[in-house]
């Protein structure tokens, strides 16, 4: 993705010239940074967050009425405008919203909504129609599609690779912490399998797994190199998300060759008792973010990333009987970034009575979401990822 | 016509979860023949699983499915059911039924909360695992946990729900886009309707539900049910073809060799869906056996687990550890992704699952620790720090004296040539053989064993059976 990279694979044949990298990397001019590069951050929540009490239409009576127990009160909103309002436990986004660095999408969803977690979240992250199983997902086929990609390119923090970042030809990289990573290859016997010189041109199973465990090495290793270039004295919160986000903006910040970010939270699957536990994730979902926000703005940062964050599904619009919400459909998406074309609230909140089967009718296909970010801010053409030519919404 | 120790140990990996190398060499002598056979004669009794208990005790109390529903809910049986199934898989001579009942539930996945369903679908599918395709694909039809997650308790005649129609003929059997179009789907959605589980969690057909009319599927008229569905399906060789091509990728190789599949699809087809006709016909070929098809599988990570588990009589103190082990694999079983079950092969590999599989014998032998934990469960909140000591990595209790009993040169590097014929089914030259012979712990017979093979099961190569 980068020249130097490029220029030196031009030597050789893809698979000879990855084996051979790691011998190379004590020269790290190889990794020059990328100059001006975009990236951006996917933050998923997982479990179906609740749309409706994270982004509140505080006017709508019909809200009130189908949530005598879980509505949030007028006098508890964090006003946006005159309809809607956040949650009380995103003060922090409230003000990113105020700066203008944060655009609201609402009604986001797709035909047909899948109720299950586990499909809906695949259709998700494979971007596929509600009846297709797709074995890749839309940020590996991104990935798939730049020059020479590395796995580095797509980066997860988390212990195990989500299907949104496979590619056919390339997949991204999961891991918690550089660090650990690094010293996992740094046991002896790993370290030498994997550093063994190569000339294994062989396109066989063998040869597979070899290259794959070179790009792997070579990976960890320009990870470590660049999280070592900048050390965060931001204070961030000492949950997963916010340790997870602390490592991926000092991975931005050394500008690290990486043009998709990774993370989840979880927690959003608030059947019993919701009132509570929706505010203790959306406040460590706040308190992160807010962190990652101002790292990124002191280091000048923030106007080259973009943050989108989403969810499977929505809640039904209706309470349960045990103090919760079931599984719904059509919900929001926040995009956030320095250099949004159109922050606030995008569109208008899906109708509360129009309702399919107890649920938000949607009225923005999520993958024109995808495409938005795919066209307008990585300068990517969406149709080679998502399969079709969605619209790209006039956000960034 | 006997067999060399790589050809027997090819047999044991793609039919079982593979045997000791003393094992292998106690069956040197036996024939081709008289291999396939013991394979068959031991896997002759068919076992069930029957960790859950039938949950109802009185029926009166189940008012209704959806109360069943809330009655079978539980995660935590289906872990249970899942490890039992695990070490069932590595512990029992009957290999072969059980690698069949592996395939067969990632051919008919299912995933549905209820661990007593999940128990029955599998004991149904491990009944016909080596038996008639036809009986086994009548018996998941009407099997409760496939209608309740396939939707068909939805599929009534004033409200067809063609999702089960779809996925039979989708996955099942043609395969997507062979041979039938939108309005067979449909008028075979149509047949299903009322075929569903009543309140005490067993199929019934329900008359009031059931669309009784004229149906029209593959060009034939007539007042067909779901039993004529599937038979309709059964007719056509392009089912024998679809199963034949995924059974030669699960037994042979990723890389289909349409003229033996063709005569695969013969014999399955001729045989009226014969499984043991078909499985006997692929093991006596040469193709089965051939050099170009041996050491090219990818392990699956039940595969890769329960090898070891056999191998090593692995004893784990808490079963979240094998489970967590599953999950960060990327394969738990009876929790298939959806209903087109497992990817295969290359999809299995990416750089963290990598770095995994080779850390995971240093971890299981060494003194190396991991965390072995996947994904969040989307439907669980955040594990607590007191969750999480109880993942804490406990080594399991191993047991190398299978290892041991074989006679093994003391030389160290014809020792490394005896493990890598023991432990390596694909080439070798790709390996280095100084970092083995540095891996080496002289100080006993014991440890010389114990440090190579733990370092030979790290390499990239074990990961192909």
């Amino acid at each position: 993705m980068k020249t130097g990279r490029r220029d030196f694979l031009r030597i050789g044949s893809f698979a000879t010239a990855s084996l051979m990298i790691p011998q190379m990397l004590t020269s790290s001019k190889l990794y020059d940074p990328r100059k001006n590069a975009k990236s951006v951050v996917v933050i998923q929540l997982t479990g179906g967050n609740d749309g409706l009490n994270t982004v509140v239409p505080f006017r709508n009576d019909i809200y009130y009425r189908n949530r005598p127990k879980l509505a949030i009160s007028k006098n508890e909103v964090l006003p946006l405008d005159d309809e809607l309002g956040l949650h009380p436990s995103l003060s922090g986004l409230q003000e990113v919203f105020r700066n203008g660095d944060m655009s609201i999408v609402n009604g986001v969803g797709y035909p047909e909504p899948n109720r299950s977690h586990f499909r809906s979240m695949d259709i998700w992250q494979t971007a596929s129609d509600h009846d297709r199983i797709l074995g890749t997902g839309w940020l590996g086929r991104l990935i798939d599609l730049q020059s020479d990609p590395a796995p580095y390119n797509a980066l997860e923090i988390d212990e195990a690779l989500s299907l949104a970042l496979k590619g056919e030809r390339m997949k991204g990289l999961a891991f918690k912490d550089p660090e650990r990573l690094y010293s996992q290859l740094q046991e002896p016997f790993i370290q030498a399998t994997a550093r063994s010189v190569n000339h294994d041109h062989v396109h066989d199973e063998v040869g597979y797994l070899r290259k794959t465990l070179a790009e792997t090495a070579s990976s960890v290793d320009y990870l470590y190199e660049r999280s070592k270039v900048y050390s965060s004295r931001i204070d961030y919160p000492q949950t997963s998300l916010g340790k997870g986000l602390k490592t991926i903006a000092e991975l931005i910040v050394a500008e690290s060759d990486t043009m998709v970010y990774y993370i989840s939270h979880a927690g959003f699957d608030t059947h019993v008792g919701q009132d509570a536990k929706h505010r203790k994730v959306l406040g460590q979902y706040d308190e992160a973010v807010s962190a990652f926000i101002k790292d990124l703005k002191k280091n000048r940062k923030f106007d080259d990333v973009l943050i989108l964050t989403f969810s499977e599904f929505g809640r039904r619009v209706s309470q349960n009987a045990n103090g919760g919400t079931d599984h719904g459909a059509a919900s929001n998406v926040f995009l956030m970034g320095g250099k949004l074309n159109r922050p606030g609230v995008f569109n208008e909140m899906p109708s509360l009575s129009d309702l399919d089967n107890g649920d938000l009718r949607y009225t923005v296909d999520f993958r024109s979401v995808y495409s938005t970010i795919l066209e307008r801010w990585l300068d990517q053409p969406s149709r080679d990822v998502l399969g079709q030519w969605f619209a790209p919404l006039p956000i960034v | 016509m006997t067999l060399s120790q790589k050809q027997i140990q090819h047999l044991y990996l793609r039919t079982g979860f593979g045997e000791s190398p003393r094992a292998v060499q106690l069956r040197s002598s036996l024939s081709k023949r008289q291999l396939v056979e013991k394979l068959f004669k031991d896997s002759q009794s068919i076992e069930a699983i029957t960790h859950v208990p039938y949950p109802i005790k009185n029926a009166r109390e189940v008012k209704d499915v959806k109360m069943l529903r809330k009655i079978l809910s539980s995660k935590k049986m289906v872990e249970e059911t899942n490890v039992v199934w695990l070490n069932r898989m590595a512990c029992t001579e009957a290999q072969f039924r059980e690698k069949m009942t592996f395939f067969w539930h990632g051919h008919f996945a299912t995933k549905i909360p209820m661990a007593y369903l999940m128990q029955e679908q599998n004991n149904t599918i491990r009944t016909h695992a080596l038996g008639s395709f036809r009986q086994m694909l009548h018996a998941v039809s009407k099997d409760p946990a496939m209608l309740l997650f396939l939707n068909n308790q939805q599929n009534r005649k004033q409200r067809p729900n063609e999702n089960f129609a779809r996925e039979v003929m989708e996955l099942f059997t043609l395969g997507e886009g062979n041979g039938y179009t939108e309005n067979d789907i449909k008028e075979a959605g149509r047949a299903f309707t009322g075929w569903r589980v009543n309140r005490l969690g067993k199929f019934e057909m329900d008359h009031e539900t059931h669309d009784g009319g004229l149906k029209t599927i593959f060009g034939r008229t007539g007042n067909f049910d779901g039993s004529d569905v599937i038979d309709m399906l059964l007719e056509k060789r392009q089912t024998a073809n679809y199963i034949c091509r995924k059974l030669y990728r699960f037994l042979i190789s990723h890389k289909e060799n349409a003229q033996f599949i063709e005569q695969m699809t013969d014999v399955f087809y001729e045989s009226d869906y014969s499984i043991e006709e078909l499985l006997r016909y692929m093991l006596m070929s040469d193709e089965f056996f051939a050099e170009r098809n041996i050491g090219v599988r990818i392990a699956s990570p039940t595969e890769l687990l329960v090898r070891y588990l056999r191998l090593f009589k692995l004893k784990f103190k808490r079963d979240r550890i094998i489970i967590g082990a599953q999950k960060a694999l990327g394969q738990v079983l009876l929790l298939p992704p959806n209903v087109a079950g497992w990817s295969e092969q290359n999809d299995w590999i990416d750089s963290s699952s990598l770095l995994y599989r080779m850390r995971l014998p240093l971890v299981l032998f060494g003194n190396f620790e991991m965390i072995l934990e996947g994904k969040q469960d989307p439907e669980e909140p955040e594990l607590s720090k007191a969750e999480r000591a109880l993942l804490q990595w406990r080594k399991p209790e191993a047991d190398w004296s299978e290892l041991f009993k074989v006679d093994m040169p003391n030389e160290e590097s014809a020792l490394i040539d005896q493990l890598l014929g023991m432990l390596i089914q694909s080439r070798t030259d790709s390996i280095d053989r100084s970092s083995l012979m540095r891996s080496i712990d002289g100080s006993s017979r014991e440890n010389r064993i114990m440090s190579l093979a733990t370092h030979i099961m790290a390499l990239p190569e074990f990961q192909l059976i």
